[in-house]
C-alpha cells in the first residue's frame, strides 16, 4: 500500500509535467497546425531561467516563476514572428517547418549547455525545513507546488481558451484565418500570442519540475517524446485530451517502473500508445487530428 | 450622392498571374450594386482585395473607401472602418456554435452591452438560426451557414457589406429569402451593398446598378434595367 501511494504521488508529478508539455504542443497545433518539436528545449530554458532567477539571483520563487513566464512568452512570440512567419511567407512545405523546429531545439539545447555547463544543476529548496506527510509518506513541498500549480494552469488555460473573447479569437483564427481577419481579428498578432502562450506553459512546466528533477540540458528532451505521445494519445490538438494523455503516460511509466522494472517503462508506454491508437485513432477525446487543420 | 467605395485602375496579380487587369468603379452611399461575370473573371479577387484578405504585394492601383486609401491595410483594419465581407463559400467557424460565430462578428465592438440585443435582432431576422443557436457551425446546412455568414457580418454594424456569391449552393426558395434579407438591410438599415452573383437574373433584379466582368476587365456597366435589356448581357449571362 505504501508503495502504491509513493508511486501514485510520483506518477501525478510526472503526469502533470507531461500534461503541461502536451498542452503546449496542442496549443500550437490548435493555433497554427504545426508540430512544435522545439517545445521540450524551451522547457529546459524555462527551467534554467527559473534556476537563474531563483537560485543564482536569489529572487523569491513566485517572482522567479513570473519572470520566467514573461521572458519565455516574449521568446515564443519572437520565434513566431522571426522564424515561423517567415517560413510560412516563403510557402515552404510543412516538412521544412518541422525540420526547423528540431533544428531550433538542438540550437537551444546546445546554447543552454554553453551557458550553464553540462553538470545538472540543483534548485535551492523552495520552502526549506517544511515537511509534509501524505498518507504516511513524506512529500517534498516542491512536489505539491508542482502538481497544484500545474492543475491551476490547466484550469486557467481551459477557461481562457473557451470562455474569453481573446481565447475564442485564437481558436477562430486557427479554424479559418481568413474569416477571422474578416471579422476584425488581427490574425498575425494572434498567431504570435498563441506561440507566446504555448512557450509560457512549457516554461512553467520547466520551472515547476526543475526543483524536483534537477536541471540539465536534456531535461526537456528526456520528457518531450513521452509528452508528445501523451498529446497524441489524448487526441492531438485537443486540450483536455492533452492533459489526460499526459497524465496517462506519467502513470503508465511510473507504475511499470515500480511494479515491473524501469527497463520496461518506455517499451510498455509506447506499446500501449500504439494499441490504443489501433482501437481509437482519434485519441481519447476524439480529435480528428489530420482533417482538423 | 457621395462615393462610398472607389476603385481606380485596380489590378491584382497572383505571382505572375494577372487576375484583375485594371478596373475602375464607384459605389455610392446607400446603393446596392452587383458584379457579375463568368468563372475565373476575377470577381472574388476584387472583393477579397478590397477587404484586405489577399496578399498586399499583388495589388496595384487605388482602393478608396470613405475618402481613404485602403489598398495597403490589412483586413482587420478595414473591418474596423465599417466595411464587412461575406466571403465566397461562407467560411463559418466550424467548431464554434452559431451563437459564438455571431459573437465573433462583434469582435471589434466596444459596446458589449448592446451585443446581446443585436444577436436577438439577428435571430429575429433569421429565425432558422435561433433554432440552431447551440449547434456547431459545421453542423449547419449550406443555407443556414449562408444566413449565419450574413448575420455575422452584420454584427459589426457595418456601413457597407460586400457579399461574394450569397446564393452559392442554395435551394431557389432560400435564395429568394437571402436576397430579401439583403434588400431589407439596404432599405431599412441604409447599408451600402456590393455583391457578386452567379445567378445573374436574381442579381439584376435585386441591385440598382451592375458591372459585368470578363477575364479581369469590366466590359459593360450600367443600371440593372439597361443591363437586363442589353443584347450581349442577355446572351451571355441570362441565357436568352
Ligand atoms: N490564390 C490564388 N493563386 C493563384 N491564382 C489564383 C488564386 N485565386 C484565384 N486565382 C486565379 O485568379 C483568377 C480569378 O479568380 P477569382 O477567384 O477572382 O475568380 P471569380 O470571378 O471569383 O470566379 P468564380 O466565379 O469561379 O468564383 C482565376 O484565373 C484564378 O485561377
Ligand atoms: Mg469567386
Amino acid at each position: 500500500m505504501l508503495k502504491f501511494v509513493t508511486l501514485f504521488i510520483s506518477a501525478t508529478i510526472l503526469g502533470c509535467t507531461y500534461g503541461l508539455i502536451s498542452l503546449s504542443y496542442s496549443l500550437i497545433y490548435k493555433s497554427s497546425g504545426m508540430m512544435a518539436f522545439v517545445n521540450p528545449d524551451l522547457m529546459t530554458w524555462g527551467a534554467f531561467l527559473g534556476f537563474t532567477f531563483y537560485t543564482l539571483m536569489g529572487l523569491p520563487y513566485p517572482i522567479a516563476v513570473l519572470l520566467t513566464c514573461v521572458v519565455m512568452f516574449c521568446m515564443g512570440f519572437a520565434i513566431q514572428k522571426g522564424v515561423v512567419r517567415n517560413l510560412i511567407k516563403r510557402n515552404v512545405t510543412p516538412m521544412y517547418i518541422t525540420l526547423t523546429m528540431f533544428a531550433m531545439g538542438y540550437i537551444l539545447q546546445n546554447l543552454s549547455q554553453l551557458i550553464f555547463g553540462s553538470v545538472p544543476r540543483k534548485f535551492d529548496s523552495i520552502i526549506p525545513g517544511l515537511k509534509i506527510q501524505l498518507a504516511g509518506i513524506q512529500v517534498q513541498p516542491e512536489a505539491i507546488i508542482c502538481v497544484g500549480v500545474s492543475l491551476l494552469i490547466m484550469a486557467l488555460l481551459q477557461f481562457f481558451m473557451n470562455k474569453t473573447k481573446l481565447g475564442t479569437a485564437m481558436r477562430a483564427a486557427s479554424m479559418d484565418p481568413m474569416a477571422a481577419e474578416s471579422v476584425g481579428v488581427d490574425v498575425s498578432l494572434i498567431s504570435g500570442l498563441s506561440w507566446g502562450l504555448s512557450t509560457t506553459v512549457i516554461a512553467a512546466a520547466g520551472i515547476l519540475c526543475g526543483p524536483i528533477y534537477s536541471v540539465s540540458m536534456v531535461l526537456g528532451a528526456n520528457l518531450g517524446a513521452k509528452a508528445f505521445a501523451g498529446a497524441v494519445l489524448g487526441g492531438y490538438g485537443n486540450m483536455i485530451g492533452a492533459i489526460i494523455g499526459g497524465l496517462a503516460m506519467g502513470f503508465i511509466e511510473t507504475f511499470v517502473s515500480g511494479y515491473i522494472s524501469s527497463d520496461y517503462k518506455s517499451l510498455i508506454a509506447y506499446i500501449v500508445l500504439i494499441l490504443f491508437l489501433f482501437v481509437k485513432p482519434t485519441g481519447i477525446m476524439n480529435e480528428r487530428a489530420i482533417q482538423d487543420v | 450622392m457621395s462615393a462610398m467605395l472607389e476603385l481606380e485602375d485596380f489590378r491584382y496579380s497572383y505571382g505572375g498571374v494577372h487576375a484583375v487587369k485594371g478596373i475602375s468603379l464607384q459605389i455610392n452611399e446607400g446603393e446596392i450594386v452587383t458584379l457579375i461575370g463568368a468563372n475565373g473573371a476575377g470577381k472574388s479577387t476584387t472583393m477579397r482585395t478590397i477587404c484586405g484578405l489577399t496578399e498586399p504585394q499583388g495589388v496595384q492601383g487605388k482602393i478608396v473607401y470613405k475618402g481613404k486609401e485602403i489598398q495597403k491595410l490589412s483586413g482587420h483594419k478595414i473591418t474596423a472602418m465599417g466595411l464587412s465581407h461575406v466571403i465566397e463559400g461562407r467560411h463559418i467557424f466550424s467548431k464554434l456554435t452559431v451563437d459564438e460565430n455571431l459573437e465573433m462578428g462583434a469582435y471589434l465592438r466596444k459596446d458589449t452591452k448592446n451585443i446581446k440585443a443585436d444577436k436577438e435582432e439577428m435571430y429575429r431576422l433569421f429565425p432558422r438560426l435561433l433554432e440552431r443557436k447551440t449547434s456547431l457551425g459545421s453542423n449547419l446546412s449550406g443555407g443556414e451557414q449562408q444566413m449565419l455568414a450574413i448575420a455575422r457580418a452584420m454584427m459589426n454594424h457595418p456601413k457597407m457589406i460586400l457579399l461574394d456569391e450569397p446564393s452559392l449552393g442554395l435551394a431557389p426558395i432560400i435564395v429568394t429569402e437571402v436576397f430579401k434579407a439583403i434588400k431589407r438591410l439596404n432599405e431599412q438599415e441604409g447599408i451600402t451593398i456590393f455583391f457578386v452573383e452567379q445567378n445573374s437574373k436574381i442579381a439584376l433584379n435585386s441591385a440598382q446598378r451592375g458591372y459585368v466582368m470578363q477575364t479581369g476587365e469590366i466590359v459593360i456597366s450600367g443600371s440593372c434595367t439597361d443591363l437586363s435589356n442589353n443584347e450581349a448581357v442577355r446572351k451571355a449571362y441570362l441565357g436568352e
